[in-house]
């Protein structure tokens, strides 16, 4: 029962979180504002209970099989983009490679080093 | 006989049981094998399992769009598990303040360098307007990418493509790198496999540790909210 306590909290965050991007427009979509919003409570209340932990785990685990309908699409589209797969190609792998290595370089440069933790 | 398979296949696609059963099964199996292989940090299990599901699909010769109908209702979950997220996030908050500053810096040129490399590399290489849009958010989590999507006029299935590649791409370059460079501070691998690759990456630091899940879930959602802000406005300067 725990699990589904703590399922229905999570579902009670993501309609607020729908209410919110409805009443204000918002350009992002109600899962983040949920969950800042339960960032927001447990620090309020300060501390994760165990219902939510036990929602929480499972669903976290399984995220990425969640997205797995979604990306399979890819290939029954192929045919459709045959003409610029090149470009699609080398945009994703070296765009991909030049933005981790510039993310990466800019966290060494601005990051502190662990210690200074606490 | 392939009548009758043809018949069956209606029948059992008439509820959403075989496309979360196909699902399912592709995705142990993926598992199954990514777990055989060493838990390989350049290859992503997800990978093994969509590539086993697109076959299984094409044997089977169930339609795409039959088959996502029914999967929908497990995409479903994809809303509180984003929520979920929220919980590593709290555990870790103290050690995100103490650093809040430096990753507020590295977000933005980020964020905006991740969509641009890609879209300026389609761009030279010749990609029509449409393809460029549905390349712009791909290192966006899927359900904000699919708002941004829309609204830049690309195609869903091409951009959660892209989402795919560009999650394997981090995941296999962020554990080269990390080897190369050795590195091992998990906030900062965190943070870099979940600016860039998303759930993808997100998944993949958890599995380095609570605390780069955490870094990464944060990095994931804050690209989110700033590609969403950021990517519409940029796509009208450009006049796209």
């Amino acid at each position: 029962m725990p699990t589904l306590r703590g399922f229905l909290w999570l579902v009670i965050l993501l309609l607020c979180g729908e209410a919110l991007v409805w009443a204000l427009a918002l350009p992002v979509s109600p899962g983040v504002i949920g969950m800042l919003l339960l960032t927001l409570g447990l620090t309020l209340r300060g501390r994760a209970g165990s219902d939510i932990q036990a929602a929480s785990q499972p669903l976290i685990s399984m995220l990425a099989m969640l997205i797995m309908p979604g990306v399979v699409g890819i290939f029954f589209i192929a045919d459709e983009f045959s003409s610029q797969w090149l470009a699609v190609a080398a945009a994703l792998l070296f765009g991909t490679l030049a933005s981790v290595a510039t993310t990466l370089w800019l966290m060494l440069r601005f990051m502190p080093p662990e210690t200074t933790n606490e | 006989m392939s009548d009758a398979w043809g018949a069956l296949r209606e029948q059992l696609l008439a509820t959403p049981m075989l496309a979360i059963a196909l699902t399912l099964a592709a995705y142990f199996a993926g598992s199954w094998i990514f777990v055989r292989l060493g838990k390989p940090g350049w290859c992503p299990g997800i990978l093994f399992a969509a590539m086993l599901l697109a076959a299984t699909l094409a044997l089977l010769g169930i339609d795409y769009t039959d088959y996502r109908a029914g999967a929908s209702w497990l995409m479903l979950l994809l809303g509180p598990a984003t929520v979920a997220l929220g919980v590593p996030l709290y555990q870790q908050l103290p050690r995100i303040r103490a650093v809040w500053r430096p990753l507020l810096i590295s977000l933005p040129p980020a964020a905006m360098l991740a969509a641009f490399y890609a879209v300026g590399l389609a761009w030279l290489l010749g990609a029509t307007p449409e393809v460029l849009a549905s390349l712009a958010p791909k290192s966006v989590t899927a359900p904000i990418a699919i708002g941004i999507t829309e609204q830049l006029g690309g195609v869903i299935p091409l951009m959660m493509g892209g989402l795919l590649i560009t999650g394997v791409v981090t995941t296999a370059c962020v554990s080269l790198l990390a080897r190369y460079l050795q590195l091992r501070d998990p906030r900062v691998l965190g943070f870099v496999l979940g600016v860039n690759g998303h759930v993808i990456g997100t998944v993949r630091a958890f599995e380095l540790g609570p605390t780069a899940g955490a870094f990464a879930s944060l990095g994931m959602s804050l690209t989110g909210i700033f590609s969403a802000l950021f990517l519409p406005l940029a796509w009208r300067l450009v006049g796209l």
